[in-house]
C-alpha cells in the first residue's frame, strides 16, 4: 500500500440520538473527512462536539443514521466485524484494562483477540513495554499502577494489536505534564517508525499541536475546520501585545486606543496601567506607538503573545457559535 | 480470524482471573455447599417418612439436582454477570472490537467458564456424595455429553440476559430470579407431559439415569437424547437471537460504553 493511500474515508456521517420524552440530539451532523495512511490526525472540539461519537461510529460501536465509512477502501458496516482487524482504540483510558491482570497479561489478552500471538508479535510487545518505560511493571497488576502507567498500558494494548489504524480518545486525560510529554513523544515516534494512521481526539491543544499534522475541529456535531495545524495557526495569527505603562496615564488614552484598535483594553491598579491589544494584519505597531507618545505615556514593558492552536481553536468555535446564533 | 486462538486467549485470561479471585470462587462453592447441607439435614430429619419409603430416591435426586444446577449456574452466570462487570470496568467496548465478533467472544467466555469451573464443581459433587453417603455412578463418557446437552438451554438464557444487560446494565435482580427458575426446571417430574420441553429438565432426568441407575449413554432412549439436544439447541438459538436484537438496540442507542 502506498504512503498516500486513503486509510479512512468518512462521508456525510450523521448520528441522531432519540430519547423518549426529550428532544432528539444530533450528535454528529453530516461529517465528512479523509485520512491518508501514515497521517496523524487530531480531532478537536468542546464537550459534546461529537468527537467520541464520530470515533465510535467508525469503530462500529454506535450505528450511524446515515453516511458511509470506508477503511482502506472497504465499507465498515458491510464487512463488520471482520473490518476490525484494521482498527484498535483507546476509548476511556485506563478503563480499557482488566485491573486484576498484569500489564503483560493485558497486552497478551487484547492482542490475542486480534489473533496477534506469534513470537515476532511478542518481540513487538516487549518493544512497546520498553518504549513506554513499563519494564519494571511488566508483571504488576494494573490496579497497582499509577494513573499515568495505566494510561500508557492502555495505549500499549491498543498498539500491540498491530492494526494500521489506531484511535486514541483523550489519551492524555488525567496525566501529569511529564507523563503527557512522554506519551506524546512515544506517539510521534510510533507514527514515524511504523507508518500507522493515528487519530487522536483530545481537549488538550498542546497534545494535538505537538502530535498531529492535521486537525479537524468539530463543533455541535459539525466539521468547522479541517486543515494542517500550522495553516490554522497562521490563519488566526494576530499580533497580540501587552504594554505596561507607568501611571499616571492621560484621560484620553483609552478612547484613542479603542477608537483605533477594536477590542483594545486599558486597565490600571493605580501604580501601573496595562494595555492589551490585538493588531490585525493591516494594523501597524507604529500607529500604536504614536498614540502612546501623543498621550505622553511612559512605557515600562512590551510583551508579544504568539498565536497558538488554542487561540485558533477558540476563535473558530466562537465564530461558529456566533454564526449559529445569528441564523 | 482463528476462533481457537480467541478461545485460548479467553481461557488464559479466565485462568489468571480465577487465581486472583480464588477466595470468591471458594466462598461461592462453600455457600452452595451450605445450602445443600441445610436441605440434606432437613431431609434427614424427616427420617420417619424415609423409613416408610416415601423419600426413596430423594437424596440422590437432590445431589444430582444440586450438581447440575451448580454446573449450569457457573457457566450461565459468567456471561450475564460478566457483561455487567465488563461494562462497569470499561472493557466491554474493547471486547466488542474483536474481529471475530462479539458473540463469539461471549461464546468462548461461556465455554471457558464451563471448562474451568467443572473442576471445583466435581470436587463439590464428591463432598456432597461424602456428606450424604450416596456414592453415585460417575461414568464420564456418558455424563459429559449429557451435561453439555443439558446446559445448552441454560446458556440460551445466559445469552438472552446478557443481551438485556447490554441495554439495561443493572439486571442482577432478574438474574437472581432465574437461578430459582432453574431449580424449578430441575425438580419438575418427567411425568408432566410438557416437562421435557423445558430447559434442563429432560437432560437432568437422563443424568439421573446414568448416575443412579448406572445406564450408559448408548443404553438411554435415543429419542430422549435427541429431544434433550433439540430443546437445548432451541433455547440457545432463541437466546442468541435475543442477544443479537439487544446488541443492535445497544449500538443504535450508543449504550455499549455506558455502565
Amino acid at each position: 500500500m502506498s504512503k498516500t493511500a486513503t486509510a479512512l474515508d468518512v462521508t456525510s456521517l450523521t448520528k441522531v440520538f432519540h430519547e423518549r420524552g426529550t428532544k432528539d440530539v444530533k450528535a454528529v451532523d453530516n461529517v465528512s473527512f479523509q485520512v491518508r495512511q501514515g497521517e496523524v490526525l487530531g480531532l478537536l472540539g468542546p464537550n459534546g462536539a461529537g468527537k467520541t461519537t464520530t470515533i465510535k461510529c467508525i469503530l462500529g460501536l454506535i450505528r450511524p443514521n446515515a453516511g458511509g465509512i470506508l477503511v482502506f477502501g472497504e465499507n465498515v458496516e458491510e464487512h463488520y466485524p471482520r473490518m476490525l482487524k484494521n482498527m484498535s482504540a483507546v476509548l476511556e483510558g485506563s478503563r480499557n484494562l482488566y485491573w486484576r491482570l498484569t500489564v503483560w497479561e493485558n497486552i497478551l489478552f487484547f492482542s490475542g483477540l486480534h489473533g496477534v500471538t506469534s513470537r515476532d508479535d511478542k518481540a513487538h510487545f516487549e518493544h512497546l513495554i520498553r518504549l513506554f518505560s513499563l519494564e519494571d511493571k511488566r508483571n504488576v497488576e494494573v490496579r497497582k499502577l499509577s494513573q499515568g502507567m495505566k494510561q500508557k498500558t492502555s495505549v500499549a494494548c491498543a498498539l500491540a494489536r498491530r492494526t494500521p489504524l489506531v484511535f486514541l480518545d483523550e489519551p492524555t486525560l488525567g496525566l501529569d505534564v511529564e507523563t503527557s510529554l512522554e506519551l506524546r513523544a512515544v506517539l510521534k515516534q510510533l507514527a514515524t517508525e511504523e507508518n500507522r494512521t493515528i487519530i487522536v481526539s483530545s481537549h488538550n491543544m498542546d497534545v494535538i499541536q505537538d502530535v498531529c499534522q492535521r486537525v479537524i475541529i468539530l463543533s455541535q456535531g459539525r466539521v468547522v475546520a479541517d486543515n494542517y495545524v500550522s495553516d490554522l495557526v497562521n490563519l488566526f495569527k494576530t499580533k497580540a501585545y501587552r504594554i505596561t505603562l507607568h501611571e499616571p496615564v492621560s484621560e484620553g488614552l483609552e478612547e484613542s486606543l479603542t477608537s483605533r484598535f477594536k477590542g483594545a483594553t486599558l486597565t490600571s491598579d493605580g501604580t501601573i496601567a496595562e494595555i492589551n491589544v490585538n493588531l490585525l494584519e493591516n494594523d501597524d505597531i507604529y500607529v500604536l506607538m504614536d498614540i502612546l507618545r501623543d498621550a505622553g505615556a511612559i512605557i515600562d514593558r512590551i510583551s508579544h503573545e504568539e498565536t497558538d492552536l488554542e487561540k485558533a481553536f477558540l476563535e473558530i468555535v466562537r465564530r461558529e457559535r456566533n454564526n449559529n446564533e445569528s441564523r | 480470524m482463528n476462533l481457537a486462538s480467541v478461545f485460548v486467549t479467553v481461557i488464559r485470561r479466565d485462568w489468571a482471573m480465577l487465581k486472583r479471585y480464588i477466595v470468591n470462587t471458594v466462598s461461592t462453592l462453600v455457600s452452595i455447599y451450605l445450602i445443600f447441607l441445610l436441605i440434606f439435614l432437613g431431609l434427614k430429619s424427616l427420617s420417619g417418612y424415609a423409613a416408610t419409603g416415601a423419600l426413596e430416591g430423594s437424596m440422590e435426586g437432590t445431589v444430582i439436582g444440586f450438581f447440575v444446577w451448580t454446573f449450569t449456574i457457573m457457566g450461565f452466570s459468567e456471561l450475564a454477570w460478566g457483561l455487567i462487570s465488563e461494562a462497569q470496568t470499561g472493557t466491554l467496548e474493547q471486547l466488542y472490537l474483536t474481529p471475530c465478533g462479539f458473540k463469539w467472544v461471549c461464546g468462548c467466555t461461556m465455554i471457558s467458564s464451563l471448562v474451568l469451573q467443572s473442576i471445583p464443581v466435581f470436587i463439590l459433587l464428591f463432598i456432597m456424595m461424602a456428606t450424604t453417603g450416596q456414592w453415585l455412578n460417575l461414568d464420564f463418557i456418558s455424563l459429559i455429553p449429557l451435561l453439555l446437552i443439558t446446559v445448552l438451554g441454560a446458556y440460551g438464557f445466559g445469552f438472552a440476559l446478557g443481551g438485556l444487560a447490554l441495554i439495561f446494565k443493572r439486571i442482577q435482580a432478574i438474574f437472581q430470579i432465574f437461578q430459582f427458575v432453574f431449580v424449578g426446571f430441575l425438580v419438575i417430574p418427567q411425568r408432566v407431559p410438557w416437562a421435557k420441553f423445558l430447559p434442563l429438565s429432560l437432560g437432568n432426568s437422563l443424568i439421573y439415569d446414568v448416575m443412579v441407575d448406572g445406564l450408559r449413554l448408548w443404553e438411554l432412549p435415543i429419542g430422549s437424547i435427541l429431544t434433550a439436544l433439540a430443546v437445548g439447541v432451541f433455547y440457545l438459538v432463541i437466546g442468541v437471537i435475543i442477544f443479537s436484537y439487544c446488541e443492535n438496540i445497544a449500538r443504535d442507542r450508543g449504550l455499549l460504553g455506558h455502565y
